[in-house]
């Protein structure tokens, strides 16, 4: 009798399907691994619309970039301007040793972080870009440097980190 | 028959800008809430490297004038404390002077000067001969046909200020537009009045000497364009001047 196992969930029984749990959960998309985004768009003509422009604000000062670089988004959103994205890059740290000369050489160091934020912005016709530009340089903090220009393929790759492992694979096998 | 159109002379102007160098001072409020947040964070801070440093070397130095440590308990004994270290820094920091806000210009009152008015913007008034009146007016100069407008404001600038001016034009729409009829004497059929086209440009280097400037020149805040321009030509360009 034990082996017959008489109450087995089969599919006419009323308790088939009793453990089921996996429909409950919630869907999971599947993990992409590699995001090659290469979109521009620059239409000629006489109603020009620039393509992707990124607005680079580098500083010394980190609360003052934030803050600055959180204006000019919600200034565009404001705008109706396309925001694509809001990143920062890495921050470079700086060393500054002074070597005076006056007997003992003596080194007193300041350390130096500079911060870089960047917004992406796409659709800016030419009529009113020159009016944003004035608007943001007319409210540019002090110790901020502004820099406006396209995105190129170079600086999205300045973003990713180089693997040398996988190029030192790859060189092998080529 | 042919397009019977009012026939208008047409001008190009410049609207050349000189940026603010330092930012505005705060409002009383924007001060005051400065100065709240200030005492927020610096309640709310923990202690810096430099500052735990010091509490510790203040605290080793108590213990030696009570009792007498060894010198072997004193580890790493520190040549510089940092006691000293802030002391040369305020040294230093007294030596530094800033560069002064308000100008021996500001001070004369002399608006002929790029030095005035640090903090806001100042835009170059010509005076001008127009029919009989001589007007102060931006610089402004008739259009010939084959040239585009903006160009033609470039001409107008180069006219006044000499060739070499590092200006930098902002793109090729024209921010405003004022119109006027010839008064009744001197109209004729083919000359009916005339359109002036505004232009903007951003100076971009404060170094004006070598320009040869040939007739009056001034260099005005837009408070004061009131001041100089008359009232209907002002209310067309107070439109398109950001303060």
């Amino acid at each position: 009798d034990a082996l017959l196992a008489s109450r087995r969930s089969y599919r006419s029984r009323p308790t088939h399907g009793i453990g089921r749990f996996k429909y409950l959960l919630p869907k999971e998309v599947p993990k992409k691994r590699k995001e090659k985004v290469q979109m521009k768009e620059i239409s000629a003509g006489t109603e020009y619309q620039y393509g992707d422009i990124n607005i680079q604000m580098t500083s010394h000062d980190l609360c003052l970039v934030e803050h600055f670089a959180q204006y000019v988004h919600r200034l565009c959103n404001r705008l109706s301007i396309r925001v694509n994205e809001s990143y920062a890059m890495p921050t470079k740290t700086n060393e500054v040793l002074f070597l005076e000369e006056r007997g003992s050489k003596m080194q007193l160091d300041a350390v130096l972080t500079t911060h870089q934020r960047v917004v992406q912005i796409r659709g800016l016709s030419s009529t009113f870009a020159p009016i944003l530009l004035e608007v943001i340089q007319s409210s540019q903090p002090e110790g901020v440097h502004l820099l406006m220009k396209q995105h190129t393929e170079a600086d999205f790759k300045s973003r990713l980190k180089a693997r040398p492992e996988l190029e030192e694979l790859l060189a092998e096998m080529s | 028959s042919a397009a019977a159109r009012r026939p208008w002379r047409l001008f190009g102007a410049m609207c050349l800008l000189r940026l603010p160098r330092i930012t505005q001072p705060l409002e009383k409020e924007e001060e005051e809430v400065a100065a709240l947040m200030e005492q927020i964070e610096l309640e709310r801070s923990l202690y810096s490297d430099h500052e735990m440093r010091k509490l510790e070397e203040e605290e080793q130095l108590k213990k030696k004038m009570e009792s007498l440590y060894d010198e072997d308990e004193a580890r790493g004994k520190t040549v510089i404390m940092a006691q000293d270290l802030e002391e040369k820094w305020e040294q230093k920091f007294l030596r530094f002077k800033a560069a002064p806000r308000i100008t021996d210009a500001d001070k004369s009152n002399d608006r002929t000067s790029l030095n005035r008015k640090l903090d806001s913007n100042l835009m170059l008034l010509v005076k001008q001969k127009i029919g009989n009146q001589e007007l102060w007016l931006l610089p402004q100069v008739e259009w010939q046909p084959g040239e585009t407008l903006r160009s033609t404001a470039e001409r107008a600038m180069a006219t006044f200020l000499g060739d070499h001016i590092q200006a930098k034009v902002l793109g090729n729409a024209p921010y405003g537009i004022y119109k006027y009829k010839f008064p009744k004497p001197i109209r004729t059929e083919n000359n009916v009045g005339a359109k002036v086209f505004f232009f903007k440009a951003f100076l971009q280097s404060s170094d004006l000497s070598q320009a040869k400037l040939k007739a009056d020149y001034l260099w005005v805040t837009k408070k004061e364009l009131g001041d100089y321009l008359q009232s209907e030509y002002l209310k067309k360009v107070n439109r398109f001047l950001l303060d």
